[in-house]
């Protein structure tokens, strides 16, 4: 049961929970110095936040206890995720510590643990630096051997000397370009981004905010419709796209105002590079939409499917050559281009999507026309029973003969029908609630979301 | 046993230890937490001495007073004084100083200090420590996170503008005193070379001013520590070399010949400046000389005496409306029309402003002091011992004036004995003085030797 003492998360995916209530400065305090005693590698820690007030207090405690453990600290100060995890590799940093709750409302906060080639730590990684907070005994060093701190103020420079490496920014110019920037860290990116490119970029919520937001940063089509998709047509642009907080995730909006699915991105990159011919594997979680494998028959490439969570896609894609990949990401927005092997980044998401309307020479209504309509259902219901593996064991035996997965909850495809559909029940790793997707190519699958619904809620 | 005991402290006097293993940021985060609880929400000034720990703490101090929902305002670098006048000045909530003072360099401390700048009273400071074991803190929800930001040099121009007001400052520019300096590379050092320079137009020779270097020397200023501040007067043939200590509250002075003066006779010639610019009796501890009797009764003021410790001094002094303050053998002077605090600045003021007034030099000053000789050392003793060896003290010495106040003093005609136990290991500080010292060297032999067995 959800109750508002009871939000902390620590997991191998972070430290995440509302700010003082459940996520306190202890945590920051106890997991830096673990962190310091997890990495080996040598060079500084950096430290960046998004603009969250709590950041603050949490950047704080991180510095001081790295501090104390002799590891030199370089703060970006307020900037996006992924421009930290491209100065891990510029700045040769042994790794870095990111503060910064990405599409969650105000009051939450989080750290995020980076490793020193700018990753996600690994699942086996993560396990170890939750041994070492557990265990609390941590590397602190004489007064003589502090660590010190210092600033990397132009981390947003080398980070667009990477981005402008990889697009061709000046062919990209005098396109008018709407951005929702929900208060976050890619205002500013945007800004020395617009002034290095002749991309028309158009601001919207662009001030830096600490307490309260524009509105919830998260990136789904439903936020796109209702506080971007209007303004579309009045600043005539080309394109919009949302950011979440850290900027690591993005929504978007056709330049007739329509929002679009945030499963799209996903298959609309993949086509993007796998016609590009860089790599043949679509790495996916099994809760993101079927027309990725459609799309991928087209080049004749691969999905591979994983569970849900950033951590999952981090242990797959470790597990494949570099080369082989043509794409990573999940049906939220978080995309991850094998040229940044690394990192989940909206704006070379977005760089790419107007990359692809360039080089095609089509509008992204048009782009999108290219793809069959599948729809989707989703719901959470909240976690009220213990009893999930007997859950589960009903809804395996009420589908017995279809296609099942039980690498995440349960996913069950029924390849026999009309048209492809599939459904997927899991437990969410960041809040107590179930989760309910259900997809059909064409028709949304009403009976059985209904269905599902029915038996997920006889349990609560 | 007594190793460890020494590495980390907290008591009633705040957080004190080794940085490493035992002042961990941990520590520093939850007992800013307990401070930032029992002061309650507002304005925290934080300032911190040179020690290569200094940054680390003031992070995790941060860290700590944010999560209660205090806004701290970072004072960086700055002596403690100044740290404390800036908290009157702005009526803030409270204070953290992260200063060991006069300690190595391996140790900190987080010196605490209430809405006046003042350090707690003993019962403040008990309910503080209560609340830190206790662990029951405020949280500040995330929109209740308030601001950090820096103040610039605005408190130093706030102290210094105190002091001036004061003294004479026109009469000590027109000497163009020269002055030699040792800053220990401490927190004063900035301030130091602007003050003695640009405000009082002294002819500076300063070494060890560099913030960003490690301690030159044993932090405590005193004669045993000023070796090179005493031939740089010589050298450069100064009127005054002054020593500060890491954190700028404590002063220890080198007259014109290069003899590094007695502390307790530093402090009786600043009080006699003190008293000649502000009405009000005199606090000084169990400790310090009864020069300073001699001083008071020149002006017509009479002499409190308090427990040794800055905290117990001030507390007095507010008491008793007292016009100056202060303990002889730390070099601290305190006078309230700056501030309740112990200041090197005021002390360093107040001797140049007696200089130029009278046209003395400063070992002229001191020749007309009463001469008093001191003698004082320490002894071990196993716990549990204490009482009857305390017992053995006043069955010799019956005819003496006894205080208990701090240990056992034992005020013998115009000579006086002081036992006490240490606040941090089992020592016994053993402090004797009188005008004879040949009565001096007997009395210390006696005591000595009655508590070494």
């Amino acid at each position: 049961m959800w109750s508002p003492t009871k939000t902390l998360r620590i997991s191998t995916a972070g430290v995440r929970g509302l700010a003082g209530r459940g996520l306190e400065a202890e945590h920051a305090l106890d997991f830096g110095a673990a962190f310091a005693g997890l990495i080996d590698a040598d060079g500084p820690i950096l430290t960046a936040r998004d603009t969250r007030a709590s950041g603050r207090m949490l950047v704080e405690g991180v510095t001081a206890s790295l501090l104390a453990c002799g590891r030199d600290v370089v703060d970006l100060g307020i900037t996006s995720t992924p421009v930290m995890q491209h100065a891990i590799r510029g700045l040769h940093a042994a790794g870095g510590i990111s503060i910064g709750a990405s599409h969650n409302s105000a009051e939450w906060n989080a750290l995020k643990f980076l490793g020193p080639q700018g990753n996600y730590l690994g699942t086996a990684e993560a396990a170890e630096l939750l041994d070492i907070y557990h265990l609390r005994r941590f590397p602190f060093v004489t007064w003589d051997k502090l660590g010190r701190r210092s600033e990397a103020p132009d981390a947003v420079d080398r980070y667009l000397d990477n981005i402008a490496a990889e697009f061709d920014l000046a062919a990209l110019g005098d396109v008018r370009v709407l951005v929702d920037c929900c208060n976050g860290t890619s205002g500013a990116v945007l800004r020395r981004l617009r002034e290095r490119s002749r991309i028309d970029f158009v601001l919207l919520n662009e001030p830096e905010e600490s307490v309260q937001f524009a509105h919830e940063p998260q990136t789904t089509q439903k936020a796109v419709e209702r506080h971007l998709a209007p303004l579309v047509k009045p600043t005539g642009a080309a394109a919009a796209f949302l950011f979440d907080l850290d900027s690591d995730r993005v929504a978007m909006a056709d330049e007739h105002g329509v929002a679009l699915s945030e499963e799209l991105l996903l298959p609309m990159l993949a086509d993007f590079q796998l016609q590009r011919r860089r790599g043949n594997v679509v790495l996916a979680n099994v809760s993101s939409t079927a027309l990725l494998e459609e799309v991928a028959q087209r080049y004749g490439g691969q999905v591979h499917r994983v569970a849900v969570g950033r951590q999952a896609a981090m242990d797959a894609l470790s597990a494949h050559r570099a080369e082989d990949i043509a794409l990573a990401g999940e049906g939220t927005g978080a995309v991850m281009l094998p040229q940044f092997r690394f990192v989940y980044d909206g704006v070379a998401a977005m760089l790419a999507v107007l990359t692809m309307m360039k080089e095609r020479g089509r509008t992204l209504s048009q782009l999108m026309a290219d793809y069959p309509r599948y729809s989707m259902l989703k719901c959470e219901m909240p976690l009220r029973t213990r009893r999930l593996p007997e859950m589960l064991h009903q809804l395996e035996e009420r589908f017995a003969g279809e296609r099942q997965h039980r690498l995440d909850g349960l996913r069950v495809d029924f390849v026999d029908g009309p048209a492809p559909v599939w459904f997927h029940v899991r437990v969410s790793q960041t809040e107590p609630v179930i989760r309910i997707i259900c997809e059909q190519r064409g028709e949304a699958p009403r009976q059985l979301f209904e269905e599902l619904r029915e038996m997920v809620g006889g349990w609560q | 046993m007594a190793a460890r005991e020494h590495l980390l402290k907290i008591g009633v006097s705040g957080v004190r230890g080794v940085v490493g293993g035992f002042l961990t940021p941990m520590l520093a985060a939850k007992f800013a937490q307990a401070f930032g609880t029992y002061t309650g929400h507002g304005r925290v000034v934080l300032g911190r001495d040179t020690r290569a720990s200094g940054p680390m703490l003031e992070h995790a101090v941060t860290c700590g007073l944010m999560s209660v929902g205090c806004e701290v305002v970072k004072l960086g670098v700055m002596p403690t004084p100044v740290i404390q006048t800036w908290i009157a000045e702005t009526k803030a909530a409270g204070g953290i100083a992260l200063t060991a003072s006069h300690n190595p360099a391996e140790y900190n401390a987080l010196k605490l200090f209430n809405h006046e700048g003042l350090f707690f009273n003993q019962y403040e400071r008990e309910e503080l420590l209560h609340l830190y074991h206790q662990s029951e803190f405020s949280r500040a929800a995330f929109d209740d996170v308030a601001l950090a930001w820096e103040e610039g040099e605005k408190p130093v121009d706030a102290h210094i503008a105190r002091i001036l007001a004061l003294i004479d400052h026109e009469a000590i520019r027109r000497r163009r005193f020269r002055v030699a300096l040792d800053g220990v590379n401490g927190a004063g050092s900035l301030m130091s070379i602007r003050f003695l320079r640009e405000v009082l137009g002294c002819e500076l020779h300063a070494i060890h001013v560099n913030p960003a270097l490690p301690f030159p020397r044993v932090a405590e200023p005193g004669p045993e520590t000023l070796g090179e501040l005493a031939a740089l007067v010589q050298r450069e043939h100064c009127d005054i070399g002054f020593g500060q200590d890491p954190d700028g509250d404590r002063l220890a002075v080198a007259d014109e010949r290069g003899v590094v003066m007695d502390n307790d006779d530093v402090l009786a010639l600043a009080m006699d400046a003190a008293l000649h610019r502000a009405g009000g009796d005199v606090v000084v501890n169990l400790t310090t000389s009864s020069v300073v009797d001699a001083v008071a009764a020149k002006h017509g003021r009479r002499v409190f005496r308090s427990p040794v410790g800055e905290a117990n001094v001030v507390e007095r002094m507010k008491v008793v409306h007292a016009g100056v303050g202060g303990e002889g053998s730390n070099g601290g002077l305190i006078f309230p029309s700056v501030h309740y605090c112990r200041d090197s600045y005021t002390a360093m003021a107040l001797l140049l402003d007696q200089m130029a007034r009278t046209g003395s030099s400063i070992h002229q000053l001191q020749e007309v002091l009463p001469q008093f000789t001191r003698r004082g050392g320490k002894v071990r003793f196993r716990h549990g011992t204490l009482g009857p060896l305390m017992q053995k003290l006043e069955a010799r010495f019956a005819e003496a004036a006894m205080d208990h106040s701090d240990g056992l003093k034992l005020n013998i005609g115009d000579s006086w004995i002081h036992v006490r136990a240490s606040n941090t290991e089992p020592l016994l500080r053993v402090a004797v003085e009188s005008p004879s010292t040949e009565r001096a060297d007997e009395l210390f032999a006696e005591v000595s030797a009655m508590l070494a067995t």
